[in-house]
């Protein structure tokens, strides 16, 4: 069930928060063995938040919805890892500002989520808590960063999720797992009692089944928090509310270079997926993004040292703790002179007015999520244009443009290759996160493929099966 | 851009951060650097002198 209907079944008494709240801890104790999308569930503290709900009575949009959030934010009272064994004693004891709202909406979190040691990496795969396991194919990776909150979703292990996106985190699980994600804009989201990867790309965003149920849950958690300077005091609109307009008159841009690039099944689904909304009214056209191809290396020159500063004190201390990858990326910053650090604000800026230009001539923009199909655990190579490439390498081109300019961008599914999840990103301009959910959901009312949900526990992919 | 640094050199700019990795976490820095380093050599080429850096945090308009 989505969130947003189990949110209106709350609603209209079908159910309590209590049953909600014991029927999706049943499916965690049931399924999460397998799938391992949690690093700690807070059955105790959840049945007893939804029964405080009860007593109080309905109030909020997400009145007794379970919920889960990436183990990168902060619940008060739980342990805040990072995926980490350095984090291992950190209780916060106060809520994260998402969690805060979250919870004055109404929802309940049952606990957190499984993460890329220090959401630093796209393939959740922690030598600490063991990795997150795709449930399209057990044998497969998620994605990451939010690879547990991707997961959790594909597998029925929460209504919702939070996770975080700094070059792609919440869009490669969604894509991966055949859930619905939006990054937001830069600064949509607080991201006070988060921890940081790199703090002028990090962004808090909703992973769940659908378009609509990202609008609910967007519309819950952002809005200006004068306690984080990154966040931009602009009015948030009533997303859900939003949703019916449709894609007609919509100028959708597409990128070429990004579908030419993609695997060419992948490519071939995404054509498809735009076909869908120029029947429902959209106007395609081709578009070349200026700076695409360097994209990365800006982001970089600046994600690097921001995250290598970040980490300094632990650095120091804790050198031997962190998961091999994660160290010799975090070491990297150490190296870089603080010149490059400026030229990528410098190259930024550039790229910040070439996409003004660019979404001057076009509302939305479309590519692949990502070029390839989820890796099998442990392989650290991809095969794209039939050149091997490290994986980490293929994914920076499909998701950096956008992260590097603060776009809002979701995934949506959008077809299946092999038995496994494809994704269709639509990218918004700044603050356009209406616009980019709009066209999501008025995809995913003329197709199914959000609705597929994968066959219990398989090692190896299947074909798509219906709810 | 510099070339690439050898490991004696890698090892002391650390020290000066206080940070001690072994010789196979300076391998594998390396490995990055060595994919890095072109790349932002060329992105140094490609910002005309005297461009304006982007503020830390994106102002609210456009794109």
């Amino acid at each position: 069930m989505s969130l947003a209907r189990l949110a209106a079944a709350l609603r209209a008494g079908e159910l309590s928060p209590r049953e909600a709240v014991a029927q999706q801890l049943a499916r965690i104790e049931e399924v999460d063995g397998d799938v391992n999308a949690y690093v700690a569930v807070r059955a105790e503290e959840a049945v007893a938040e939804a029964e405080a709900l009860e007593r109080a009575g309905p109030g909020g949009a997400l009145w007794g919805v379970p919920v889960a959030v990436k183990d990168m934010i902060d619940v008060a009272g739980t342990p805040t890892t990072a995926g980490s064994r350095i984090l291992a004693g950190n209780v916060p004891r106060e809520d994260s500002a998402v969690v805060g709202r979250l919870r004055k909406a109404g929802a309940v979190v049952v606990g957190k989520l499984n993460t890329h040691e220090f959401a630093y990496g796209a393939l959740t795969t922690s030598p600490h808590f063991g990795p997150a396991r795709n449930p399209w194919a057990l044998d497969r990776i998620c994605g990451g960063s939010s690879g547990g909150s991707g997961a959790a979703i594909a597998a029925g292990l929460a209504a919702g999720t939070l996770g975080t996106d700094t070059a792609g985190s919440i869009r490669i699980p969604a894509c991966f797992c055949g859930a619905t994600g939006l990054r937001p804009s830069t600064g949509r989201v607080s991201n006070r009692g988060v921890v940081p990867v790199a703090w002028s790309f990090d962004t808090v965003g909703p992973i769940a089944a659908t378009a609509e149920d990202c609008a609910l849950l967007l519309g819950v958690v952002a809005g200006h928090d004068p306690e984080d300077p990154s966040t931009v005091d602009s009015p948030v609109p009533p997303y859900a509310e939003q949703l019916a307009g449709g894609v007609r008159g919509l100028r959708i841009g597409i990128v070429d270079e990004l579908v030419e690039q993609a695997e060419s099944p992948i490519g071939a689904a995404v054509e498809e997926a735009l076909g869908e909304l120029r029947a429902l009214g959209a106007e395609l056209v081709h578009v070349e993004v200026p700076l695409l191809r360097h994209a990365g290396t800006i982001q970089q020159a600046m994600q690097f040292q921001e995250a290598t500063t970040a980490h300094m004190p632990w650095l120091r201390t804790r050198l031997p703790d962190y998961a091999d990858d994660v160290r010799a990326r975090l070491l990297v910053g150490l190296f870089l002179p603080s010149t490059l650090y400026v030229t990528g604000q410098q190259a930024r800026r550039i790229a910040f007015e070439e996409m003004r230009r660019v979404f001057g001539r076009v509302d939305l923009l479309a590519a692949p999520t990502m070029p390839v199909l989820p890796p099998r655990i442990g392989e650290e190579t991809v095969e794209v244009g039939g050149r091997e490439v490290p994986y980490r390498l293929a994914l920076i081109p499909f998701n950096s443009p956008w992260s590097l300019v603060g776009s809002p961008v979701v995934s949506v599914p959008c077809g299946f290759v092999e038995g496994l999840p494809v994704g269709l990103a639509l990218v918004g301009p700044r603050l356009g996160e209406a616009t980019v959910l709009r066209a999501a959901h008025a995809f995913q009312t003329a197709t199914d493929w959000h609705e597929r949900r994968p066959a219990p526990a398989s090692s190896t992919a299947a074909p798509a099966g219906r709810p | 851009m510099a070339p690439l640094p050898q490991l004696e050199e890698l090892r002391q700019v650390a020290a000066r951060h206080g940070v001690t990795p072994t010789d196979e976490d300076l391998e594998a820095v390396r490995d990055f650097l060595s994919v890095l380093l072109p790349a932002f050599a060329e992105l140094e080429q490609l910002v005309p002198p005297g461009t304006p850096p982007a503020a830390f945090f994106l102002p609210e308009e456009g794109p």
